[in-house]
């Protein structure tokens, strides 16, 4: 059979090699070699696992055109869930070395602790893992990363960011948003009862603090694209970081809100926090700022702040932010992102 | 960046040093530039803090301050910018306070205040970027198109010797010893590297002058670290693991280690030393511990793949320190001078997360087989049979002793030492300290009348002790330690072997064989310097060397 070497350089310049066959997509084959780059939906939908060709041959099979729009994929990005090489092929990794694993994704079991209903249609869902031969009692992930969580009769199986820190009791908190259609949400709504044991597969995921340096941080949230930002925040106030940061976190309408008292205690936690809460499509009980995050994050940019800027939401408002953070001048190695999408 | 202080950076035919994105420790370009930003506002630090001294108003806050500041910059201790960026912002501001007392002090003297320049006015930019712009300028190759190759070469020899200096100096802080004699020395080699000297016979002399300082550094800490926890006695210690929950500790800060001992009595975590830590379990007040359960891992380049199999949280007190890798990131706690992005840091000395996380991880499951070596050979232990050691010489039955000592590194280069230890002849006796021993120290060596082949002295910083025994042989044998049958046999990887190898050059130490390279600051002229004065001998093979050092003793 045909292989192909792939040698995929990560951004801090550390090469990783490995082989791949025909008809194997990058990701995979990294796999195959014990090589976990980050990626979550790997079918071309979520964008995760965007890279940069540098050379060699390759065929790149259809994506979605929020997960790598046409003038990235002109500027030579590729999905690397959807890079089939036909040659040997150099690529270019916006993530350290530090956030590839090699070992193989952690399967635990963890019990459902705590449902409650948030507001804005969204649960707050805690989980507590069962102590495990090789992990202990232990909840270890970066703040920013993702597990799959599976439904108790293994039927159903989806991806959620970690809202809070890692921790020694084994918590893991998540903030999701029922959708009507959702197999997930169906269960959460109907079925989901104290005691549940649910299947955890990760942390998984390169959506990470970026830890070095004093440069402000922006982080831009829509809906519960608000759990990653939470968990790095609250990350950043146990490790006493001084980073100015601000958070901006938008929902399309005033009854879509929720975590208000997350993001009031996350402000006494870190003093330098400056937060703004907007709702796009205000009704006349709102308040606050009217409009999307994105409209939060131009006027933030206006004022010549070039930050770290994370962004976690549906793709649509991502695009828009990097377009928007690129046209302010921000480096494009700046920005971080991870686009989720209804399921 | 440009950065050439230890012996695995970078070298290639366009020269030494690392200068890419990322230096060959992990150090990022960013935190090696404001690392030598600090440096530079230190200097400033220094030249108020000497002359406060000379007034006879020396600064405890800049005590306090310094030595820390200075290890922080040491090879594999802290990598994390945002740490560098509070302290060159802490540093500025305790010296503008100095300037102020220093003005005081010398108008209540009656003297005219000396108007300081260069990072006596040094003001640090607002924000990172600004302080990387800074950082330019003051790098440690600045000023050579001027003061060429040589004086740069012996200023980074100093500063190097320094931050070995300082190091020794925050350990035995932690043990609550000082030393105004010490403290002297350390304020005036800051105070002189502030005048970018180029006078190359001055500048030897300074670096003589460091390695005195740091013989009374080691002194002091050899006394805090008897005085705190015992005199080391010769113990046999465990190597390999047992079942329970457990605690590692690595570095050099034996302090942590009582705490951290201290604060699980009884609770069933078993604490295991790794690297430079190992020394620890011969003090008595340390071992006195039953939880002490022995040593894990081998050399510090192995830490990723030990680490990653210990199954309990990794607490590093000092250096080394190598990027954690994800799977042991989120239980590796630093503390002290220690550092990495991303990476917990303990402050105050508040253990209590790294026992809560032991508590949580499983510990290891069973036993593994036993394997025990023999450690505690500091110098009581060893003048204790002195008379056993003399009549060994006399009657011909120790033939030599080799000392082979200072630090590990990932060069293949470094089998060398396995090779050379491996090959010394069954009549000779090896003398071990620091952490290039890891190499070797698991091997059989059998004895002579009783008195082990190897006998490891401990730290890096016990030198003190070899330099003692030395010293304490020579006199028995009326002798000069030159005369005596010794060879040397010194490996460097970072700068504490640096202020060591200035302290045996200062006592008159002759014919020491370095390697496995010689430091890429040091010139051709400075190496001939070397050779030419101290008899330095780059290493050559194993059984050249060791030929060659028993037809020099024969």
């Amino acid at each position: 059979m045909t292989t192909h070497r792939i040698t995929l350089t990560t951004r801090d310049g550390q090469p990783l090699e490995f082989d791949c066959e025909a008809g194997e997509d990058v990701i995979s084959a990294a796999a195959r070699a014990t090589i976990l780059l980050p990626a979550i939906c790997k079918n071309g939908s979520c964008g995760a696992c965007r890279a940069s060709h540098v050379s060699g041959a390759h065929h790149h099979d259809d994506c979605s055109q929020a997960a790598l729009p046409a003038e990235a994929r002109a500027r030579g990005e590729v999905l690397l869930c959807r890079t089939y090489a036909d040659s040997d092929l150099k690529l270019q990794a916006p993530f350290d070395h530090s956030h590839v694993s090699f070992q193989p994704i952690p399967e635990r079991q963890a019990k459902l602790s705590q449902l409650d209903d948030i507001g804005g249609n969204t649960v707050r869902l805690i989980l507590t893992l069962e102590e495990d031969e090789q992990y202990g009692t232990s909840a270890e992930f970066e703040p920013g990363q993702y597990v799959e969580l599976s439904t108790p009769d293994g039927s159903v199986t989806r991806a959620y960011s970690i809202a809070n820190t890692a921790n020694w009791e084994g918590k893991l908190e998540f903030l999701i948003h029922l959708q009507p259609q959702g197999k997930f949400s169906s269960y959460l709504s109907g079925q989901a009862t104290i005691g549940d044991l649910l299947k955890v597969r990760g942390p998984q995921g390169g959506f990470v603090l970026q830890d070095n340096g004093t440069r402000p941080r922006c982080f831009v949230a829509g809906g519960t694209g608000l759990a990653p930002m939470l968990s790095m925040l609250r990350r950043m106030a146990e490790f006493g970081e001084m980073n100015a940061c601000t958070l901006l976190f938008g929902v399309t309408r005033h009854a879509d809100l929720f975590g208000l008292d997350d993001i009031a205690a996350m402000q006494a936690s870190l003093p330098q926090l400056q937060t703004e809460v907007t709702v796009w499509q205000a009704d006349a009980d709102w308040q606050g700022s009217v409009g999307t995050p994105v409209d939060a994050l131009q006027k933030l940019l206006a004022t010549g702040l070039k930050p770290d800027i994370y962004l976690c939401g549906p793709p649509a408002m991502i695009d828009a932010a990097e377009q928007a953070a690129l046209t302010a001048g921000v480096p494009a190695g700046q920005i971080f992102s991870e686009r989720f999408l209804p399921t | 960046m440009f950065c050439y202080q230890c012996e695995q950076t970078n070298r290639s035919e366009a020269g030494a040093g690392c200068s890419a994105a990322k230096g060959a420790c992990g150090k990022d370009a960013a935190t090696s530039d404001l690392q030598d930003l600090l440096l530079h506002a230190l200097k400033g630090v220094g030249q108020y803090a000497a002359r406060l001294r000379a007034l006879g108003a020396p600064d405890k806050e800049a005590t306090d301050f310094v030595p820390h500041a200075v290890f922080t910059t040491l090879t594999n201790v802290n990598f994390s910018a945002a740490r560098f960026v509070q302290m060159i912002q802490e540093a500025a501001a305790l010296r503008d306070r100095l300037k102020t007392r220093y003005e005081e002090a010398a108008q209540k003297a009656g003297q005219t205040a000396e108007k300081l320049a260069g990072p006596a006015a040094f003001q640090p930019a607002a924000d990172m970027d600004g302080m990387l712009k800074q950082a330019a300028a003051v790098g440690v190759l600045a000023g050579q198109d001027s003061a060429g190759e040589d004086a740069i070469g012996l200023r980074n020899l100093i500063l190097y010797g320094l931050k070995g200096v300082c190091a020794y100096v925050y350990h035995a802080q932690a043990m609550g010893y000082e030393s105004d004699e010490v403290f002297a020395g350390v304020e005036h080699a800051l105070d002189f590297l502030a005048t970018d000297p180029t006078d190359i016979g001055t500048l030897l002399n300074e670096a003589l002058a460091l390695g005195t300082v740091n013989f009374s550094t080691m002194q002091l800490l050899d006394a805090a670290n008897t005085g705190s926890f015992g005199t080391p006695e010769p113990t046999s210690v465990r190597v390999t693991p047992i079942a329970g929950k457990a605690i590692l500790v690595s570095g050099h800060e034996f302090k942590d280690l009582l705490n951290i001992l201290e604060l699980t009595k009884d609770s069933g975590i078993k604490v295991y030393t790794h690297g430079e830590m190992l020394p620890g379990l011969a003090y008595p007040k340390l071992k006195a511990y039953p939880h002490l359960a022995g040593n894990y891992g081998g050399a510090w380049q192995d830490q990723q793949k030990d680490f990653a199999a210990f199954p309990g949280p990794i607490v590093m007190t000092s250096n080394c320190l190598i990027e954690p890798a994800p799977s042991y990131r989120q239980r590796i706690f630093t503390l002290g001078p220690v550092g990495w992005p991303g990476v917990r840091h303990l402050d105050g000395k508040d253990y209590s997360a790294v026992v809560q996380a032991a508590k949580a991880l499983p510990g290891f499951k069973e036993d593994a087989p036993e394997q025990r070596i023999t450690i505690g050979f500091a110098r009581d232990t060893v003048l204790g049979v002195a008379d056993k050691v003399i009549e060994g010489v006399r009657s011909g039955a120790i033939r030599h002793f080799f000392l082979i000592g200072g630090c590990d590194g990932a060069l293949p280069g470094r089998n060398y030492y396995t090779d050379f230890a491996e090959q010394t002849p069954a009549d000779t006796v090896m003398l071990t300290l620091g952490c290039g021993k890891y190499r070797f120290n698991k091997g059989e060596y059998g004895d002579i009348g009783g008195i082990p082949r190897l006998l490891d002295l401990g730290q890096c910083s016990d030198a003190y002790s070899a330099i003692v025994i030395a010293s304490e042989l020579a006199k028995a044998f009326n002798c000069s330690v030159n005369e005596l049958p010794l060879t040397l046999v010194i490996s460097w990887f970072e700068q504490k072997a640096i202020a060591v190898f200035l302290t045996l050059l200062s006592l008159g130490i002759k014919n020491i064989r370095l390697g496995p390279t010689i430091a890429a600051f040091l010139t051709p002229n400075l190496v001939n310097v070397l050779v030419e004065q101290f008899g330095i001998q780059p290493i050559n093979t194993p059984e050249a060397d060791i030929a060659a050092s028993l037809k020099k003793a024969a």
